[in-house]
């Protein structure tokens, strides 16, 4: 009896915690100019290097906000750019950590999960310390190449991830 | 080789070359325009544009050829199911090879049209085919605003936009 007083008096004081700590939560997201802007300038980055990619960019919970298949690439890669925005958004890291992450445990948990893609090309985007989103560029010789243009999209929008 | 084996083979060697010849004759690779993805972002850009204009927030897809994605854009500030629905008016326009709107009409009072039982057709307006001269590049679809004549407003603006590369 004093037991089943205990276990009330401490799901009550939950309750009460509970709806003091009840709050909305605050946050900015991507707008669709902005991911336009973004993914516009990735594409434009890498054509200027002489490479077609494709590209994405996701918003908070993954969501697709701008797909944009390039000129001439192959017809993986608008799947390809949104697996590697998908793994840099849920990693909170660009996607070649997730590469890195596969060579030295191939059997990482992660790999199991829908989406999840070890290939460079990806950044998360930020506002401070928070992830809004991420963006994703395929179709250039190399991942290096495709987080360049990538970073691109990222910097030309500066100054509205505030 | 038998006499009949020999005439089959015969036979089957003249209907092979009349073949191969007739093949060759007709044989030519297609030349079509076909969107790139500046016209495509432009299009889907100017119709969001418009439609934010006439007050309305919306979200596009503007597809290809083969119906697939050449730029999508969700609209953070519409309803989360004008992402899916623009680009299944969008399929339904490019499919049909005329505004999605008119298969709304067509298909009005019949819930059983074989087309409802397809991937992706939509019986809504705000979709247009993308035409160079007859031949159907693709399309574009838009959903948000209030009415799908509203959406088709927009899908408009976004092909009248490039009126003068689509040809």
């Amino acid at each position: 009896m004093k037991t089943i007083a205990i276990i009330a008096g401490l799901s009550l004081a939950g309750l009460l915690a509970g709806s003091a700590n009840a709050q909305l939560i605050t946050h900015k997201d991507l707008s669709l100019p902005t991911a336009v802007t973004m993914a516009q300038t990735a594409l434009q980055t890498c054509k200027a290097q002489g490479y077609s990619v494709s590209a994405n960019v996701l918003g908070r919970s993954g969501e697709v906000i701008v797909a944009m298949r390039g000129d001439d690439t192959g017809p993986h890669t608008l799947e390809n750019s949104f697996k590697k925005a998908w793994t840099s958004r849920a990693q909170r890291a660009p996607s070649v950590n997730f590469a890195n992450t596969l060579k030295d445990n191939p059997t990482a948990g992660a790999r199991s999960l829908s989406n999840m893609v070890p290939a460079q090309g990806a950044l998360p985007i930020m506002v401070g310390n928070d992830v809004i989103g991420a963006i994703g560029v395929s179709g250039a010789p190399g991942g290096d190449k495709d987080e360049a243009c990538a970073k691109s999209g990222i910097e030309k929008v500066a100054a509205d991830l505030k | 080789m038998s006499h009949i084996a020999k005439r089959i083979a015969g036979i089957s060697l003249g209907a092979a070359v009349l073949c191969g010849l007739s093949m060759q004759a007709d044989a030519q690779l297609l030349t079509h325009k076909d969107l790139s993805v500046e016209v495509a972002t432009q299009i889907a850009m100017t119709a969001v544009d418009t439609c934010k204009a006439n007050g309305y927030n919306v979200s596009a897809h503007v597809l290809g050829r083969e119906g697939q994605v050449v730029v999508a854009m969700r609209n953070p500030a519409a309803g989360f199911a004008t992402f899916e629905n623009s680009m299944k008016k969008a399929y339904t326009a490019r499919t049909t090879r005329a505004p999605s709107g008119k298969f709304a009409d067509a298909v009005k009072g019949n819930p059983n049209a074989a087309q409802f039982f397809l991937t992706n057709f939509v019986a809504a307006q705000g979709a247009l085919p993308i035409m160079v001269g007859n031949d159907t590049i693709g399309a574009i679809g838009i959903s948000g605003a209030p009415g799908g004549d509203k959406d088709e407003v927009c899908a408009k603006a976004g092909i009248d936009k490039v009126a003068a590369q689509l040809r």
